[in-house]
């Protein structure tokens, strides 16, 4: 599995500058990789343009081994016709019932199947969408801030089973906590107004040990191509 | 909702007659010109029962044009809310045609079919069929994008979920737009039995205006005002209901 992405440059129309400018790099491995920096840098249009939402820039993507490409972002919205339970039910592809439990319950939210969406907090949203796309057959999912509102104690749960669940899988995280990008994953694309730049993180996998000393360089790292 | 119409109505309608009596009695009128109070009382008496007959016959109408209109409206708006050459073809016509004022065509409708019925009824739908068109339109053309990515992204997008996703998101819009067009349709069906027609509230306003009954126009338009009033706050709260039992939580705490 391979993602590589060579001289990607991208304006929007009726700008003055490219949001992103001549943008190269690649991630090698399937796991948990991540896209960070400030807000206004371009990640999102980075993931729509990885993910092919009606984006054109300039420059190319090498995608090898990876054929299906889905993007979630935390302002999505699940119909508010019937409960989020019935709406994942719908959505479950054939033999992926087993899966979708599993999640449910490590995503701990048992209690919110027979509630409807907009009933649910925003933490609460998010997780429940980012099961759906979990569900789904794919061979990278970039979550855009997927995990936003969700407490800190569970997005550890949740990124470790994933990575757990899915290790054949290639990830593209986008966040803007800088201790869990260093934490938790393995190839960090540091968008700037400067220079881009790959920095590689700790990839803590389930029952790690923590390495402070480890961290606080990663992270010192991260702060300095930022 | 129901009531709150009609009340709304009787003020309007009050305040209207209020308005007559004080040029009537300012300018020294004759009854001739505005009638006064008791000979108002005194044709409401006489007509009430025949106009009330002829108001529920104009609103028969009226209900199955709306019915028609709305049909056409919603099967139109659905094929043209694509943003392929042929919605855009749609949207076009629809926009251009509805500049044009149907009323205009009334009276070739009535060469091409005569007095009667179908043309009440192709009137009323017309008119307010158009109205309707490009609500429509505008909210089936509009993409619900933070709902609808999934559907597009993991290939589960089909025409009726679509649809759905979108009448769903837009049901307020579209209650007020349906109950709002009543009023239109009505407006059509009255211009019709003005212009052409042997039955209804607006050939019985004609007569009494060739007749210059001033009361027997202001009983007939009371007629109008409290049963269309009646009609669109059963249309809200047949609205609100299908909102309520759609939308409204089932099961499940509010968290």
């Amino acid at each position: 599995m391979r993602f590589e992405c060579r001289g990607l440059t991208f304006t929007y129309p009726g700008a003055n500058r490219p949001v992103l400018e001549n943008l190269s790099f690649s991630m090698a491995a399937p796991g948990f990789n991540a896209v960070f920096g400030p807000s206004g840098v371009g990640k999102t249009s980075f993931a729509r343009l990885v993910a092919g939402n009606g984006k054109q820039g300039s420059g190319w993507f090498t995608y090898e081994g990876i054929s299906t490409i889905l993007y979630s972002y935390n302002q999505e919205r699940l119909p508010g016709w019937s409960s989020t339970g019935s709406h994942l039910d719908k959505v479950c592809p054939p033999g992926k019932e087993g899966l979708k439990q599993e999640l449910i319950r490590i995503f701990d939210v048992e209690s919110l199947m027979s509630s409807r969406f907009s009933q649910l907090s925003m933490g609460q949203q998010n997780r429940m969408n980012l099961i759906r796309y979990l569900i789904q057959d794919f061979d990278m999912l970039i979550l855009d801030e997927s995990l936003a509102n969700v407490d800190e104690a569970l997005r550890e749960t949740i990124i470790l089973a994933v990575k757990q669940i899915f290790p054949d899988r290639l990830f593209l995280y986008i966040s803007h906590n800088l201790t869990e990008v260093a934490r938790f994953c393995r190839d960090i694309l540091i968008l700037g107004h400067g220079e881009n730049l790959v920095v590689r993180g700790r990839d803590y996998c389930q029952g790690y040990l923590p390495d402070k000393e480890g961290l606080d360089r990663t992270m010192l790292e991260i702060m300095n191509a930022v | 909702m129901l009531f709150r119409r009609i009340y709304q109505f009787l003020i309007v309608y009050v305040l209207a007659l209020a308005g007559l009596m004080a040029i009537k009695y300012t300018v020294g009128l004759s009854d001739y010109v505005i009638p006064g109070l008791e000979l108002i009382r005194e044709t409401a008496g006489r007509v009430a029962s025949g106009y009330f007959f002829d108001v529920m016959n104009t609103l028969s109408v009226t209900v199955l044009g709306q019915l028609i209109s709305i049909i056409m409206a919603f099967t139109v708006g659905i094929l043209g809310r694509k943003s392929s050459w042929v919605g855009s073809f749609i949207k076009v016509m629809a926009y251009n045609i509805q500049a044009y004022p149907i009323v205009a065509l009334a009276p070739i409708i009535f060469i091409l079919l005569g007095d009667g019925f179908l043309s009440r009824l192709l009137i009323a739908s017309m008119i307010c069929y158009f109205p309707l068109l490009l609500s429509v339109l505008g909210i089936m053309a509009a993409p619900i994008t933070d709902i609808e990515h999934f559907y597009i992204a993991t290939g589960r997008m089909r025409w009726q979920l679509e649809v759905k996703i979108r009448a769903f998101e837009n049901l307020s819009k579209l209650t007020t737009v349906i109950a709002g067009s009543a009023t239109l349709a009505m407006a059509g069906t009255i211009v019709a039995e003005f212009i052409a027609a042997d039955a209804g509230i607006g050939y019985s306003i004609r007569i009494a205006l060739y007749q210059s009954d001033l009361a027997g126009i202001l009983v007939a338009l009371f007629m109008i005002g409290i049963i269309i009033s009646i009609y669109q706050g059963m249309l809200e709260t047949l609205g609100e209901q299908m909102k309520t039992k759609w939308s409204a939580p089932k099961g499940g705490e509010l968290l």
